[in-house]
């Protein structure tokens, strides 16, 4: 129940903060892996600069969304210094709650016939 | 060139980041750098410009969007913090805010009279062409000779520097169909006079060139402030007539509330309207001088300019009229900014006292300062385990100013309160200064200025902090006690400076309230060379169009006298033309009733000034009813009639003056180059007419039968002179009820409110000097006691030693009055730098009068010691076994 409210609380998220969360979903990853991955899944409709990421980053990083991975790159496939994130037990209950949040409303919308064909069904 | 551009967008892009804070840069500049890196290596390869266009504009927009969110949390992380801080130091926020807040207010409130007055533009349009013009007779003193009829035409044709110049005088008229006869303030003056100033009527319309036309229909313009009092603001005032000089007048007009200068009236009227400026005795006598001329500069003109313009104009009238411009009174003509004519006498005193509220502001500093470094040591251990924790340098520093910044606002806000708390009191001394006090609100400038003080505050003591926290915070970690010991000492030196500086600053304010306050006592103590007591003054103006004559005013003033005099109570009575300390006589100063003479048998050297003297007209038991003492001769007496030889009684002034050393009596005096004169019959004692703090000047008094003049009742009573004012009153009305009876005064009163505006001045200095000293005491108080317990372990040692209690505590006494002792040498230096500031307010003291600086010097030494005392005490009870277990 308090945990539930906990959830809540961060609703509904930026576009931006629900596609890095999306992003992590399947895994840890630095920054730039995260800005790709979300410009290929959105087909570039979603292009985050540095700034806006590493920006929401942070702001997920202290509200315990994400974490930093303890894990290094490897040296020689990169000299900068990394950082790798990884999506939280409680990161992964946002970003679930955020979905869920999303379908009801789709359905409310499908109920009013505000669109024909379900695209995401 | 690839790494060349490689570099320079590199730079680019670090130069974009100092936009974010520290702590989010120290966090993820390299990541975020790494990250924009690949961006623009896979542009390239790409290689569409516009994409790299693109990336920039999105990186751009990206920080800025973000950066103020950053800022902001931070912020607000840092105030929770701080107010936490606050709320667990409850005592010292209350003292820093409540020492800041009223030094704060103080400097507010002094300010927005500053900026009212001296700095805002005047409320006219285009304030800054406006120049008073004068004549002058420098070689016999006159530094304001009034304008003729035919000088002002004169100059007015004569000029090429002025768009337009507009006279205007000043007189009293009875107004009548407004319930009793009302003595009305009336300004006289030229058609165009409110259309040069650029000032628009609130109601109806101001005069044009129709209303000065001789033989016009006679009107009025309402000042706003009379509209307001006397007619409850009356929005169907204009159209409504009255009867004035036996004329209907037809109020046109009411004006908005702005100053007036020279004179607060109650109604204006044009030139042809006023009797006296419309008769041939005005217009046809060159020298029958009552008006004063403004003008406005032409565009592109200086006020010196004008000023050269007017003296060219002045030699002229030198040359061409050399009987009325002799050669040696000096006739000369001046052209001045108005807003200095408007400022002159405020401008002294105002500066001297923001001065004295900026040093009182400056004593709050460097006590908050002190209380800051005290509190700060001992936050080192939090600040020391902050840092250690991994919060950076500068976000600490960005923490302690935060705090500081809260504070000063918490003052700002509260010296806003003291400063809307005081604005009435305000208000009401600067109208004793200047015609512009009613100007005076805490407008946005004085906002703005409080916001400025209030953030340079927080910046003074937060860099203290600061400055503090940079050295120890190393030193804290790394040597653990020893350290903060050794951090300790140079802390106590710091608030050591601090309390010296503090003593010496009110050292410096003491001494200039004292002097103020010795003038003033010295000035209620002066002799004024009349008895006072139970005497009272009414103006009484008879209906002037009812006495046009000489004969016919003489005869009313007489069967008034003889009225009174029945009177049951009354001792004796007497008119007179002006009488001691009367407030009008005060502010125009002697000059206003001054007139040059000629001395029978004493022919002038070429070039020579001739004699000058102010004069009285009065009945003959003027002397009496005032006390005024008979040294040699005669009084003026009832035989003095008109038919009979002219008279006149001098002061002993006038006597020293012009007859050092032979006899006055029987010498004879012309004031009109020889077509009368008049035999000297008697010498009274020096009587201090325009202020206490004026001294005698020459003055002849001559018999009102033989010189009718405007005059004032002067009543000496048997009982408490105020009973009377009604049953005398009703005296004068029996003999002419159309006469109106005003400024009733008692001449007790006279000098008291001679006296009003050093009295503020004193009080507000006084004020200043008061908080001065209470902070700067409360700050010896609280760093003897920081020391004391500072130094416990070594008080310890010392009494273990054999040091005995008495000796502790006459180590901590003497450290605090050493203290105090710098301070005072420092601020005699600052004093005696400083004389000439205060010199213009000083009565019979000099700047550097002695008992002054002795009697401030015992003061603060005796603050001091009763401030250590108490930590004094502490420190010898301290138990010298308990002290070194203790550490």
């Amino acid at each position: 129940m308090n945990k539930k409210r906990e959830t809540e609380s961060f609703l509904p998220l930026t576009p931006a903060m629900f596609h890095i969360l999306l992003a992590l979903a399947d895994g840890e990853k630095h920054g730039y892996a995260i800005l790709k991955e979300v410009a290929r899944r959105t087909e570039d409709k979603v292009r985050l600069s540095a700034g806006t990421l590493y920006g929401n980053l942070a702001r997920l990083e202290s509200a315990g969304l994400i974490a930093e991975s303890g894990k290094r790159p490897e040296v020689v496939l990169d000299d900068e210094r990394r950082r790798y994130y990884l999506l939280t037990a409680f990161g992964r209950d946002v970003a679930v709650a955020e979905a869920e949040r999303m379908e009801e409303a789709l359905v409310q919308a499908r109920v009013k016939k505000l669109f024909r064909k379900p695209k995401l069904a | 060139m690839e790494k060349q551009s490689q570099t320079l967008s590199q730079r680019m892009f670090r130069a974009l980041m100092r936009v974010l804070p520290f702590d989010f840069r120290t966090n993820y500049e390299g990541e975020m750098e790494g990250v924009f890196r690949e961006q623009q290596r896979e542009v390239k390869e790409r290689g569409g410009a516009l994409d790299a266009l693109r990336l920039w504009r999105e990186t751009i927009a990206g920080i800025f969007t973000m950066a103020p969110r950053e800022h902001w949390q931070i912020l607000q992380d840092d105030c929770r913090y701080a107010l936490r801080m606050m709320r667990r130091n409850v005592w010292f926020t209350a003292i820093a805010v409540a020492t800041l807040g009223l030094g704060i207010g103080a400097n507010t409130a002094i300010f927005s009279v500053v900026h009212a007055v001296l700095l805002r533009p005047l409320p006219y349009t285009q304030a800054q062409q406006l120049i008073q013009v004068r004549q002058t007779e420098k070689k016999v003193g006159v530094d304001d000779l009034s304008f003729s009829v035919q000088e002002i035409a004169d100059y007015r044709k004569q000029n090429r520097t002025l768009a337009g110049l507009v006279e205007y005088h000043s007189m009293s008229f009875t107004l009548f169909g407004h319930g009793e006869p009302e003595r009305v303030r009336t300004g006289v003056v030229s058609a165009n006079y409110f259309e040069l100033f650029g000032v628009q009527p609130l109601l109806g319309r101001t005069l044009v060139a129709e209303d000065e036309k001789p033989g016009a229909p006679a009107v009025l313009l309402l000042s706003y402030e009379y509209w307001k009092n006397n007619f409850g603001a009356d929005a169907d005032i204009v159209g409504k007539t009255f009867e004035m000089n036996d004329k209907v007048h037809t109020v046109v007009g009411v004006l908005p509330p702005v100053p007036q200068y020279p004179d607060e009236n109650d109604v204006y009227m044009a030139t042809s309207a006023c009797p006296f400026r419309s008769s041939p005795m005005h217009t046809e006598n060159r020298d029958m001088r009552m008006m004063e001329v403004f003008g406005r500069l032409k565009p592109g003109v200086t006020v010196a300019q004008a000023g050269a313009d007017m003296a060219t104009i002045a030699a002229g009238l030198r040359a061409a009229y050399p009987k009325y411009y002799p050669g040696n009174v000096g006739y000369a003509a001046e052209a001045s900014p108005l807003k200095e004519e408007l400022t002159r006498t405020a401008r002294p005193t105002l500066l001297l006292l923001l001065g004295a509220a900026a040093f009182v502001l400056l004593i709050a500093c460097a006590n908050v300062a002190n209380l800051t470094l005290s509190r700060m040591a001992r936050r080192e251990r939090e600040l020391a385990v902050r840092s250690a924790l991994g919060a950076g340098r500068s976000r600490l520093l960005r923490q302690l100013f935060t705090e500081s910044f809260l504070m000063a606002m918490a003052s700002g806000l509260l010296g806003l309160l003291l400063a809307y708390g005081s604005l009435e009191l305000l208000v009401d001394f600067a109208g004793r200064l200047t015609p512009r006090a009613r100007e005076i609100h805490l407008d946005a400038g004085v906002l703005l200025f409080t916001l400025g003080v209030a953030l340079g505050t927080s910046l003074i003591f937060g860099t203290l902090s600061a400055v503090f926290s940079r050295a120890n915070l190393t030193s804290s970690l790394k040597e653990g006690s020893a350290g903060a010991a050794g951090s300790g000492r140079r802390q106590s030196r710091v608030s050591s400076v601090l309390i010296v500086g503090q003593v010496a600053f009110s050292f410096m304010l003491l001494i200039g309230a004292g002097l103020v306050v010795r003038s003033l006592i010295k000035m209620q103590h002066t002799d004024a060379g009349i008895v006072p007591q139970r005497v009272l003054a009414m103006r009484t103006t008879f209906n002037w169009s009812k006495y046009t004559d000489d004969a016919a005013s003489k005869v009313v003033l007489q069967k008034l006298l003889e009225r009174v005099k029945a009177e049951p109570g009354v001792v004796s009575a007497a008119v007179s033309s002006r009488y001691p300390f009367e407030p009008e006589a005060i502010s125009d100063g002697p000059e206003a009733v001054s007139f040059t003479f000629a001395i029978d048998g004493r022919a002038l050297e070429p070039g020579e000034a001739p004699p000058v003297s102010t004069y009285a007209a009065v009945s003959p038991d003027y002397f009496a009813a005032l006390g005024i003492p008979l040294k040699a001769g005669r009084l003026l007496a009832e035989t003095d009639r008109e038919k009979a030889p002219l008279v006149a009684v001098i002061n002993e002034a006038a006597k020293r003056k012009y007859w050092p050393n032979e006899e006055a009596l029987g010498k004879r005096m012309s004031p009109d180059g020889g077509q009368h004169w008049g035999t000297i019959v008697g010498v009274v004692g020096d009587v201090r007419e325009f202020g206490l703090n004026h001294a005698p000047v020459p003055e002849f008094y001559v018999p009102q039968a033989q010189n009718a003049q405007p005059a004032t009742l002067i009543v000496r009573t048997v009982a408490e002179p105020r009973s009377m004012a009604r049953a005398l009153t009703r005296a004068v009305h029996d003999v002419d009820p159309q006469t109106a009876v005003t400024h009733v005064l008692t001449l007790e009163q006279a000098r008291y409110e001679s006296l009003a505006s050093p009295r503020v001045t004193a009080s507000l200095l006084g004020i200043f000097a008061g908080l001065a000293l209470v902070i700067a005491t409360a700050g010896i108080g609280g760093i003897m006691a920081l020391m004391v317990s500072q130094r416990v372990r070594e008080i310890g040692i010392r009494m273990s030693l054999g040091a005995a209690p008495a000796r502790i505590l006459q180590m901590v006494l003497s450290r605090g009055l050493l203290l105090c002792g710098l301070g005072i040498a420092l601020g005699m230096v600052g004093a005696v730098a400083l004389r000439d500031l205060v010199k213009s307010l000083l009565f019979e003291v000099p700047a550097t009068d002695a008992l002054t600086f002795a009697g401030v010097g015992l003061t603060l030494l005796a603050a001091a010691a009763l401030a250590s005392y108490l930590p004094a005490r502490r420190a010898a009870g301290i138990d010298p076994n308990e002290a070194l277990r203790a550490e």
